[in-house]
């Protein structure tokens, strides 16, 4: 079911959190809300589940307006962040519970839970109350109760957050088969952009309440619209060098540097500011446009090895290379900039 | 003793000593006292020996000899020196003289006896007014004399004529005695008197009503005061604990204004036809009605902030995933918030029972037990009975043994509450996860 955000604005009291968000959602797709904390993911799946007035726009549910209509009757299933199951209940209940609100037949209702726990994996923890059950057991019950009544929309809130790196890692691939499984329409909010980039089919990043790109995960990686965005996908993050126009080139601040311009991302006027974004992929020992720089960080992740190095003028560029260890902390290098691939950005943080 | 141990023991003083002047000497006195026969009339201090009505009548109705009785209830007349003396400044030295020769040390058993036996001396009165009063002169009466001792009390008798069988100076010497003494009698008359039954079983319903009726209605205002809007709420909820900072007689008296034959009750449903009475004491039933709303809406306000406390505690996110998985507020409540209240609800009740099975300051205030003693409770029962009675009699060992009764269920329930709650809380699961 297509979900249509228009115009959206939600205040708490006097401050205005959500101003005039607009977002079209397509049916059967799975978009990541990816923003930094604070920026209001949360209250725009709250307003989407109907917990939160809106305080202006419209939500449409397809063609069906639903701004005004009650949480209860939306049809939403919602995964909370930490959960929420209910306590005094064992697993079959909390899966059960919203069948059981719409009074559906026990045999029903026992067939619906049992074909659910098997999507699931928990067919043997029904007996269980949500305390003796580990994190990841929470997150698949949680997911079932969503799921149990065939919801037209399905939210989730920082589904992962709890879990370890490994549990995360098949939780993801978990979450993903079963929406693709059920073909619903799923808002997946997270805050962490590799989540986002592996299972949605397109990404919304916000920023201070606003949706500042909405991409597919590949093109906002490639082609963000802003230093912000730039900033957020990739990790390790890319780094960022200040420096004035000089022709067809960049001299960066307080430095002989001088590094040349992707020719699409020439500022029109001269003598500009911009700022220039590295990807540590990008920067590497064999590419043409030599820097030079003291490595000043070494860490290594095991395949691959991140080095910090600070130039001449106190910035920093990194770079991920996947040989192991050849270089000391201290040691002065040589290495290259491919200036085809970076990213240029005007001073207000636009893309050139 | 290391210095720690001192200041431990220092710092545990205070409480140790409020224990024992608030809860352990109260109860072993009231222990103490229960086996006494104690009352105003007794007093609390020893007591004298001395024949009056009441041990009279004590007498008759435990079936003592009637002639003895007979004999401690009549006049007699004995010549002695100090009669001699009176009559010798009445009627002069030679009828005293010829009295204490003829009669000295007698007894006579009425005044005729004595008049018949005065009539055959030589210097005898001559109207037969100044007989009786000669006569008179030697009355004697071992009523209402009181004796300190026992052996002041036996001389008496003996002084009096007043021969005992076999056996009867014990029993005598006990029903003359004014002072107190050890008895397990308040328990078998406990056991035997209806008003005890009758003040047994309106305790139970008085709990059960009242209990029932805080717990409904504080879950109630609490559920109530948390959907609605935060000063909405806080004024319904200060409104709502009024009645429990409201000292308790002006309470009552806003109670009994509402209620009087003249108070607001009546005077707003006259115009309807409805004849004016006092609602409180009306009946039995209007009776139990207004102490268990005038005590509910007390008890009630505290479950109210407990409950409410306990509903706040629920995680938000909690209720939020009940609405959307669509319940509706009453399923709401049904589903979420009543299972989180079972641990408040459980310890509301178990604390209100044992501070309902021993106050009775609002029915004392409202009802004072009546109309009878319909309402009377256990407590007020032994407050009655011990503190406070109409007759002027007040039984303190009695009383005492009823309270004895009250105590003994109390210490009973609360080390039966305390091993509950502690098994539980040793053996459950956290109560909200979070
Ligand atoms: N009930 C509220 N009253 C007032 N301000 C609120 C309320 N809820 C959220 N906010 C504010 O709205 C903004 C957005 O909050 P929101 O919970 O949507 O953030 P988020 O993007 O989900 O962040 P996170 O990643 O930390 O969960 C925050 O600045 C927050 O302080
Ligand atoms: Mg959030």
């Amino acid at each position: 079911m297509r979900i249509l955000i228009d115009n959206f604005t939600k205040t708490f009291g006097t401050t205005t959190v959500i101003r005039d968000m607009t977002l079209d959602i397509e049916s059967g797709e799975m978009l990541a809300l990816l923003g930094p904390s604070g920026c209001g993911k949360s209250t725009t799946l709250f307003a989407v589940c109907g917990i939160h007035r809106m305080n202006g726009g419209r939500l449409l549910f397809g063609d069906r307006d639903v701004t005004t209509v009650s949480s209860q009757d939306r049809n939403v299933g919602v995964v909370f962040q930490n959960y929420a199951l209910y306590p005094h209940m064992n697993v079959f209940e909390n899966i059960s519970f919203p069948l059981k609100i719409r009074k559906e037949s026990k045999a029903d209702i026992d067939a619906k839970v049992r074909e659910m726990a098997k999507l699931v994996h928990i067919e043997d923890l029904m007996e269980r109350k949500p305390a003796q059950l580990s994190g990841g057991q929470q997150q698949r019950v949680a997911l079932a109760r969503a799921l149990i009544r065939k919801p037209d929309v399905l939210l989730l809130d920082e589904p992962l957050a709890n879990l370890d790196a490994k549990l995360r890692l098949e939780m993801r691939s978990e979450i993903r088969r079963i929406q693709q499984e059920t073909g619903i329409t799923a808002i997946l909010v997270t805050h962490d952009q590799v989540e986002a980039m592996s299972m949605c089919d397109r990404i919304a990043i916000m920023n201070k309440g606003q949706i500042v790109q909405l991409s597919s995960p590949s093109e906002m990686y490639n082609e963000p619209a802003s230093a912000f965005v730039a900033g957020f996908m990739g990790n390790p993050p890319i780094s960022f060098l200040d420096g004035t126009v000089e022709g067809s080139s960049l001299r960066l601040d307080q430095s002989s540097i001088v590094l040349p311009l992707p020719e699409s991302s020439r500022p029109a006027s001269p003598a500009s500011r911009v700022k220039l974004g590295v990807r540590p992929e990008y920067f590497q020992p064999e590419n043409p446009d030599k820097v030079e720089g003291k490595i000043s960080f070494i860490e290594i992740q095991g395949r691959e090895t991140l080095y910090d190095v600070t130039l001449e003028n106190g910035a920093v560029l990194r770079s991920i290379q996947s040989s192991g260890p050849l270089h000391k902390l201290g040691d002065t290098v040589r290495w290259g900039v491919d200036h085809s691939r970076v990213l240029a950005f005007d001073e207000s943080g636009a893309r050139l | 003793m290391r210095r720690s141990h001192l200041l431990g023991l220092g710092f545990m003083t205070p409480a140790i000593l409020l224990t024992l002047a608030l809860f352990i000497i109260p109860v072993v006195l009231t222990g103490v006292f229960s086996f006494t026969n104690m009352s105003t009339s007794t007093g609390i201090t020893g007591g004298a020996y001395e024949i009056n009505p009441r041990s009279i009548r004590l007498m008759k109705d435990a079936g003592l000899r009637e002639g003895l009785i007979g004999d401690l209830e009549e006049n007699l007349y004995k010549i002695d020196a100090a009669g001699l003396a009176q009559v010798e400044k009445d009627f002069g030295k030679k009828l005293a003289e010829e009295m204490k020769g003829a009669y000295d040390g007698q007894t006579f058993k009425d005044r005729r006896e004595l008049v018949r036996a005065i009539k055959d001396l030589k210097s005898r009165p001559r109207s037969s007014r100044d007989l009786n009063k000669a006569a008179d002169l030697f009355q004697k009466s071992i009523l209402n004399v009181r004796y300190d001792d026992e052996s002041a009390f036996l001389n008496g008798l003996g002084n009096l004529g007043i021969t005992l069988q076999d056996g009867e100076q014990a029993e005598l010497t006990r029903f003359a005695y004014t002072g107190w003494v050890w008895t397990t009698e308040n328990f078998s008359n406990m056991a035997a008197m209806p008003s005890t039954y009758r003040a047994a079983f309106n305790t139970v319903l008085y709990i059960a009503f009242t209990l029932t009726f805080n717990i409904v209605f504080g879950v109630f205002l609490a559920v109530a005061t948390f959907y609605l809007p935060s000063a909405a709420a806080s004024t319904f909820r200060t409104i709502w604990f009024l009645p429990r900072i409201l000292p308790h007689v002006l309470y009552v008296i806003l109670w009994k204004w509402f209620t009087w034959d003249t108070g607001f009750l009546s005077q707003v449903l006259e115009p309807f036809g409805v004849a004016p009475r006092n609602w409180m004491m009306d009946t039995e039933i209007n009776a139990w009605v207004s102490i268990v709303l005038i005590n509910g809406f007390v008890g009630a306000s505290l479950g109210m902030i407990l409950f409410s406390s306990a509903i706040k505690a629920i995680p938000s996110s909690m209720l939020y995933a009940s609405e959307v998985d669509g319940a509706s507020r009453l399923q709401q409540v049904r589903y979420i918030i009543l299972p989180q209240l079972r641990w408040p609800i459980m310890f509301t009740s178990i604390y209100q029972t044992l501070s309902l099975l021993t106050s009775f300051d609002y029915i004392y205030l409202a009802t004072d037990g009546g109309p009878g003693s319909s309402t009377t409770v256990w407590a007020l029962y032994a407050f009655k009975t011990a503190l406070n009675n109409y007759g002027g009699n007040l039984q303190y060992g009695f009383g005492a043994a009823l309270a004895l009764v009250l105590v003994g269920i109390g210490i009973l329930a609360s080390v039966l509450y305390l091993r509950l709650f502690d098994f539980k809380s040793m053996n459950a699961a956290p109560r909200i996860e979070q």
